[in-house]
């Protein structure tokens, strides 16, 4: 086994479960919500971005400006169509209509786009780098390289500015925010535009890598629900570190045992964390940090 | 010149229990209203009624109007960017924020119609938050809190300032300064509509009372009358002599 390129594996594969994750992770922490139609954004932003592709011949960074921005309207609308859940914080219900939201995403983005598997192609797939017995993609690179950015931006807006704490006013005390004159509604509106923008350009960076399929939604679900509660659910800086060491976890795992046994051996991880350190689950009012 | 708040006819409920009724309240422009009245009298309701705010969501019906203007119905997020700005009880102001950040949060809009107060004038009006501007307000003392509270409402420029029982839970040293940065803010010119449990740091501040009881305002008038009321001279303040 080349343990260097395992490495190298775990480390790209790990800020992709993190860039996917991160938007979830504001959501969760700030706004004490859940989107189960999450992944379901993810795929229909990777079908967006192929979709100009193919269609118009438009490039690769056209592709990746549109998805976001298809990903930042599919969350304002999703907020708009559950205001009343988000604002009483009904968090079984909004569970609920979240997944079946995410279902019918899955079903037109089926009706429109076909069964077939489609390959989202960027041109930096194409370009490598080799060091040795280790290599990578430059798009690896820019995923990774854009991870870091998102989370160190996030970072920034959440601690320095006025927008942030208004975020994490909200965190802290809903009700109360209004009492500063703020309009609650269009904090959650930013906060679920954010988090369909961060999956969708999540998307556009990591699809290349693989066949896009309708059907992927769900798969990236389960990786972003273990990576938010790892990371110390709706901790921001938590999810960065949870979402790195899934990803080295995993590319070792696949390279010492088996790749069919990741999503289960992930899954007891999680287990074994849940029973061994369920106080150190809830990021409260540190999740900014 | 309409008076800055009235009330008319409103009725507060939870469910079907009527927990205030006024049939009549005004307070003018610059001066100091103070609702007094024992625990579950109906204070808060009231107070957080007019600024449309409660964590209970209760009933309202009837009207307030600011200015003339008939609000109710508004939410709490625009009363307050029109000037009409609640101290809630138990402070409101936001832990995990630093006394600055807290400061800078607000959101009014040029037509709250008050004066906006400055970073400077609050750290002038109050300079224990200057000394801990960067502290979070977790970690402040009851006062400072109150201090904060006070120091964000007048960063909202007010037309109405609302509070909630200021004094709970101070040293009384601390409750006559923070009333008398009360009474000079009135004495300015800002107009002030004050609940409070304790009755004679009320009296000494306010310029008319209203005495709740059961959610009914049972006496009202300037200070100097009601402070010879029997019904305040026995319930609150104990025999004369």
């Amino acid at each position: 086994m080349n343990i260097a390129q395992q490495l190298v594996n775990g480390i790209i594969i790990g800020h992709a479960y993190a860039l996917v994750a991160i938007g979830w992770t504001l959501l969760l922490g700030a706004a004490r919500l859940v989107n189960f139609g999450h992944g379901q954004i993810y795929m229909v932003s990777a079908f967006v971005a192929w979709w100009i592709m193919s269609m118009t011949g438009a490039p690769y960074v056209l592709a990746v400006v549109v998805a976001i921005a298809a990903g930042a309207v599919i969350g304002a609308i999703m907020q708009r169509l559950f205001l009343r859940l988000t604002l009483s914080q009904d968090l079984v219900n909004l569970m609920i209509a979240t997944l079946g939201f995410g279902q019918i995403l899955e079903g037109a983005a089926g009706l429109t786009f076909g069964p077939k598997p489609e390959t989202l192609t960027s041109p930096l797939q194409a370009v490598t780098f080799d060091f040795g017995p280790v290599w990578f993609t430059a798009q690896d690179a820019l995923a990774v390289g854009a991870t870091i950015l998102v989370f160190l931006g996030l970072h920034v807006v959440l601690n320095r500015t006025r927008f942030g704490a208004a975020v994490r006013m909200v965190a802290e005390d809903p009700p109360l925010v209004a009492l500063y004159g703020i309009p609650i509604s269009r904090v959650y509106i930013s906060i679920f535009a954010f988090e369909g923008a961060a999956v969708a350009l999540a998307a556009t960076l990591i699809a290349p890598r693989t066949p896009i399929l309708t059907s992927m939604g769900f798969e990236q679900v389960v990786m972003t629900f273990v990576v938010v509660v790892l990371g110390g659910i709706g901790s921001v800086g938590g999810s960065y570190v949870a979402g790195l060491l899934l990803g080295l976890f995993t590319a070792i795992f696949s390279a010492l045992i088996s790749p069919a046994y990741t999503t289960a051996a992930v899954f007891a991880l999680l287990i074994a964390f849940m029973v061994l350190r369920p106080g150190k689950l809830a990021a409260g009012g540190n999740f900014a940090r | 010149m309409s008076a800055r708040l009235q009330l008319r006819d409103l009725r507060v409920a939870y469910d079907r229990n009527l927990a205030v009724t006024i049939d009549h309240l005004a307070v003018e422009p610059g001066t100091l209203a103070a609702v007094i009245g024992a625990n579950g009298a109906g204070k808060s309701t009231l107070i957080n009624a007019i600024a449309n705010w409660s964590r209970a969501a209760p009933r309202l019906s009837g009207e307030i109007l600011i200015d003339g203007e008939a609000v109710g119905g508004k939410s709490a997020d625009h009363l307050a960017r029109r000037g009409v700005v609640l101290v809630p009880e138990g402070r409101g102001v936001f832990m995990g924020l630093t006394v600055e950040e807290n400061l800078r949060a607000g959101l009014f809009a040029a037509r709250a119609g008050g004066r906006a107060y400055s970073l400077a004038d609050i750290y002038t009006l109050f300079p224990r938050l200057r000394e801990r501007r960067s502290n979070l307000g977790g970690s402040l003392s009851g006062g400072e809190r109150q201090m904060l509270a006070i120091g964000r409402a007048l960063r909202m420029a007010p037309r109405l300032l609302l509070l909630d029982e200021p004094s709970i839970g101070l040293a009384p040293r601390l409750v006559s300064l923070l009333l008398e940065t009360i009474r000079a803010l009135a004495d300015g010119g800002l107009t002030v509509f004050l609940v409070e449990q304790n009755v004679r740091a009320a009296i000494a501040v306010a310029d008319s009372l209203y005495l709740l009881e059961r959610g009914r305002v049972v006496a009202s008038g300037d200070v100097a009358a009601m402070k010879d009321d029997p019904r305040i001279i026995e319930a609150y303040l104990g025999a004369r002599n």
